[in-house]
């Protein structure tokens, strides 16, 4: 990519780019591509900032104050709005299901009024591969023709206002009031990274905890990871496609669209789910193989898991080991990519094996650091 | 005959007696040989591919006539070649022009060729190849150019092999050299056979264009055979795995047969494992192409028997102190398996990935990476044989939502009709018994009695009655 002229996307901006996958997109945005300006909105720009040096400008704003949001714009007037920010999607309680809904969904609505009053071209939203999952059944090599799980059908809040986020984003395509928008989303898989502090934090505790010798299910379920990078990498090729569609006079094929559709991005290396455990473990310093691992079928699991949702029940804490934990744990969940590939000639950037030899190495330097 | 440990071994692995039955009973070649009408030097050539292959000989017999002789000439001077090349007491500088120019020696009528030294043990194909000749003249002349290209082809590379002492001496270095070998050995004889499918109009023209998957399917087999020989080859001072991937795992080239390097040895072997399997997709796809079964069990059979080999040698410590091979029940049920149909044969190879990924290390250097491969086996097979469906999963869902509603409905309806069926019937038949007299006056009058307690000691008094009668 050194010797080749960098592709050029004018004024970017990242909302939510001090956060885990916000700031690696800032990060690709330097090293990729060539940018008249690059700005940042966060609710706080203090961690995960670039040096001065590189000149990205940051602003300071809860998403959800409009106003704030729309004189940011008129301010740094980008072309290209990719937006990830959200909170983190790990509890389950009615404050957390407030602050979904909130940032979100009235979050992203004010996000596309703020894009459209100020003639932004491109907006890439950040949607979750969880949308299309009932976080019960097994998706199997699914692809974007597999439907939305709403309403209902949606056991997971949080998946429920991504997918209505990205409704909202998709609408927005075109739309009346300003055609010349053109949107799209991306839609990442179990993503891993240096700045994750949940899904490789919380395997390495286990391993911490000596309880990598349980093993639920037959451990045939194949799951897709993602390096955080290779998200950010997809985000910004959609970006380009956009901005490369915006400049065109015509409007382009259905098979080869890139605005209003929605793109899964993974590592497009599906594992089986307990070998990826396995893998951070291992890279951890775990020294063990799998000789003392005990099988526990998943019907056990559950009935385990719904033993320890009573107890914390009757005390009143939130439970750590509950059955829809059992249930992730056997569920088979991976994508075909083969949309993204083909329309946004999206690749990997870097291996899943590498992704997470990374990932787990900048979880250890943190706790180094708090060490100190 | 059958020994008494062969007895003892499956009267404790059933299965696998039950698995070779089934292919000796059950199996049925889709054309056989018509020995009737075959002429003696055709006999001959059978003669001699019974003679040089163990494992190729029988299913090339069940191949389509229109191939039937093509191919096993085609094998048979491929068969001479090798001969010469394998041959240590001929000299290089007889042997050379010999390899170069064995694609036009094999179109002289009566050429014959008795130099080999005694212990050959393919000596005698060449001593009688005017056999070979003789029907090579009669097959048809698209099939016999493919048969004298790839000849052509093969001969010029054993012969540079031949002139290249640092393969002779060393071994192959790198990732790319190792290939390049592989497909000497083995990816020409692919392509050999991929033209003569598809000028046979047996295969689809598309692997034409697809040329990288018939090669997929020649180095899958020949790096399962270099990774499942390596002690052999080891005790004959041949070195065949790339020096790129041992030296990563040990100095020595010798070290990896070191009882105390086991560890590195396996983990060593893991990575020629992870090399060999990135083909496994392409040689899916590549049996997809395939229209004539005769051709798919032919082209099937040995790519199962090479998936099964690769699970068998996957962190097995045995490789590097003995010959290991699948055993013959195995590889009689794998037979049968390959003899179907594409989709049976994706769920052996299914199978065999699921085995690798169960004995995978996660201490291996290459754990993860390896689980990926199998991943994407099973991620192939996906594509290709789907086990879910968009429109129906979306179907289910709407169903769900709208017919939550609908489902109360017709339960209601259900109760409902249930109900007054009963009321009807049951108000008919005491309607009935009222015409005929009954006296519905008594009963009246015993439940209310009954209400007011005065019967409930003859109730209980008749209870043990009741038992009693039970008992006997």
């Amino acid at each position: 990519m050194a010797s080749e002229k960098k592709p050029v996307l004018g004024s970017a901006m990242v909302i939510g780019g001090c956060g885990f996958l916000g700031h690696h997109v800032v990060r690709l945005l330097l090293r990729d591509y060539e940018c008249s300006s690059v700005s940042v909105i966060d609710l706080r720009c203090g961690r995960n900032r670039r040096p001065d040096s590189d000149g990205v400008k940051y602003f300071e704003a809860d998403i959800t104050d409009a106003a704030k949001l729309e004189k940011i714009f008129t301010e740094t007037r980008p072309d290209v709005v990719i937006h990830t920010a959200s909170p983190a999607a790990q509890s389950n309680d009615s404050v957390s299901h407030a602050l979904f809904k909130k940032v979100n969904v009235d979050g992203t609505a004010a996000v596309i009024k703020a894009c459209q009053a100020t003639g932004v071209k491109a907006l890439v939203y950040t949607s979750s591969a969880s949308v299309m999952s009932d976080n019960k059944s097994d998706l199997v090599n699914a692809d974007e023709r597999w439907p939305v799980i709403r309403g209902k059908e949606q056991s997971e809040y949080y998946s429920e206002t991504k997918a209505a986020a990205e409704e909202l984003v998709l609408k927005a395509n075109r739309a009346p009031e300003a055609p010349k928008l053109l949107t799209c989303s991306i839609r990442p898989s179990g993503i891993v990274g240096e700045g994750d502090t949940m899904a490789i934090y919380h395997m390495i505790n286990i391993y911490r905890q000596g309880r990598t010798g349980v093993q639920v299910g037959d451990g045939n379920n194949l799951f897709d990871f993602t390096y955080v990078e290779n998200v950010a990498h997809g985000h910004l090729l959609a970006a380009r496609a956009l901005l490369l569609t915006a400049n065109s006079s015509t409007i382009p094929l259905d098979n080869e669209r890139v605005d209003g559709e929605a793109f899964i991005i993974t590592n497009d290396s599906p594992v089986y789910f307990w070998d990826f455990c396995r893998a951070v473990w291992a890279a951890a310093g775990s020294p063990y193989g799998t000789d003392h691992v005990k099988v526990l079928p998943r019907g056990l699991g559950l009935v385990l898991g719904f033993l320890s949702e009573v107890f914390f029940g009757i005390i009143r804490k939130p439970p750590t080991f509950n059955r829809q934990r059992i249930v992730y744990s056997c569920m088979t969940r991976y994508y075909d990519i083969s949309k993204a590939k083909k329309r946004l000639g999206y690749k990997p950037l870097v291996p899943l094996d590498e992704g997470v030899r990374r990932s787990v190495k900048w979880t250890l330097d943190q706790e180094k650091e708090k060490n100190n | 005959m059958v020994s008494a440990k062969q007895a003892l071994y499956f009267l404790l692995h059933p299965n696998e007696l039950r698995a070779i039955a089934q292919w000796k009973v059950w199996h049925e070649p889709v054309h056989r040989r018509d020995v009737t009408k075959e002429t003696p030097t055709e006999k001959s050539c059978f003669h001699f591919l019974d003679l040089t292959s163990r494992s190729f000989s029988a299913v090339i017999q069940e191949l389509n006539p229109e191939l039937l002789m093509p191919i096993c000439l085609f094998y048979l001077a491929l068969r001479g070649l090798d001969t010469i090349e394998d041959d240590m007491t001929i000299d290089i500088k007889e042997k050379e022009p010999l390899l170069r120019n064995f694609h036009n020696l094999m179109e002289q009528d009566g050429w014959t060729f008795d130099k080999n030294g005694p212990n050959e043990k393919d000596r005698e194909l060449l001593v009688h190849f005017d056999d070979v000749i003789f029907e090579l003249k009669k097959v048809k002349p698209e099939y016999y150019a493919i048969i004298k290209d790839i000849t052509e082809k093969m001969g010029n590379g054993m012969a540079d092999y031949a002139l290249n002492a640092e393969h002779m001496n060393v071994g192959v270095n790198t990732i790319e050299e190792y290939e390049l070998y592989c497909h000497y050995v083995a990816g020409l004889v692919g392509e050999g056979l991929t033209r003569l499918f598809v000028e046979s109009q047996l295969a689809n023209p598309q692997l034409m264009v697809r040329m990288d998957l018939t090669e997929s399917m020649g180095q899958f087999l020949q790096k399962v055979n270099i990774i499942r020989d390596v002690h052999e080859d080891w005790v004959d001072k041949r070195r065949f795995w790339p020096k790129e991937i041992w030296s990563k795992h040990v100095d020595n080239w010798d070290d990896l047969f070191a009882p105390e390097n086991r560890e590195k040895a396996l983990q060593c072997s893991s990575e020629m494992v992870l090399n060999a399997l990135k083909h496994a997709e392409e040689c899916l796809f590549y049996m997809a192409g395939i229209r004539d079964q005769s051709v798919f069990n032919f082209v099937a059979i040995p790519q199962s028997m090479a998936i099964a080999t690769l699970d068998l040698v996957f962190r097995n410590p045995a490789i590097f102190e003995k010959n290991v091979k699948i055993t013959k029940g195995d590889a009689c049920a794998l037979m049968t398996e390959s003899t179907q149909n594409l989709r049976v044969v994706c769920d052996v190879f299914k199978r065999y990935a699921r085995r690798i990924h169960k004995k995978n290390d996660p201490r291996d250097p290459n754990f993860l990476a390896i689980s990926a491969q199998c991943g994407k086996i099973e991620q192939f097979i996906e594509s290709i044989f789907p086990t879910q469906d968009p429109k129906k999963i979306k179907a289910e869902k709407m169903a769900n939502v709208e017919g939550a509603g609908m489902e109360t409905m017709e339960a209601f309806f259900l109760i409902i009709s249930a109900v007054s069926t009963l009321l009807l019937i049951g108000g008919l038949m005491v309607g009935i018994a009222w015409y005929m007299g009954a006296r519905f006056d008594h009963v009246l009058k015993d439940l209310d009695a009954k209400l007011a307690g005065t019967y409930t000691k003859s109730i209980v008094s008749a209870v043990p009655t009741t038992i009693a009668h039970e008992e006997l």
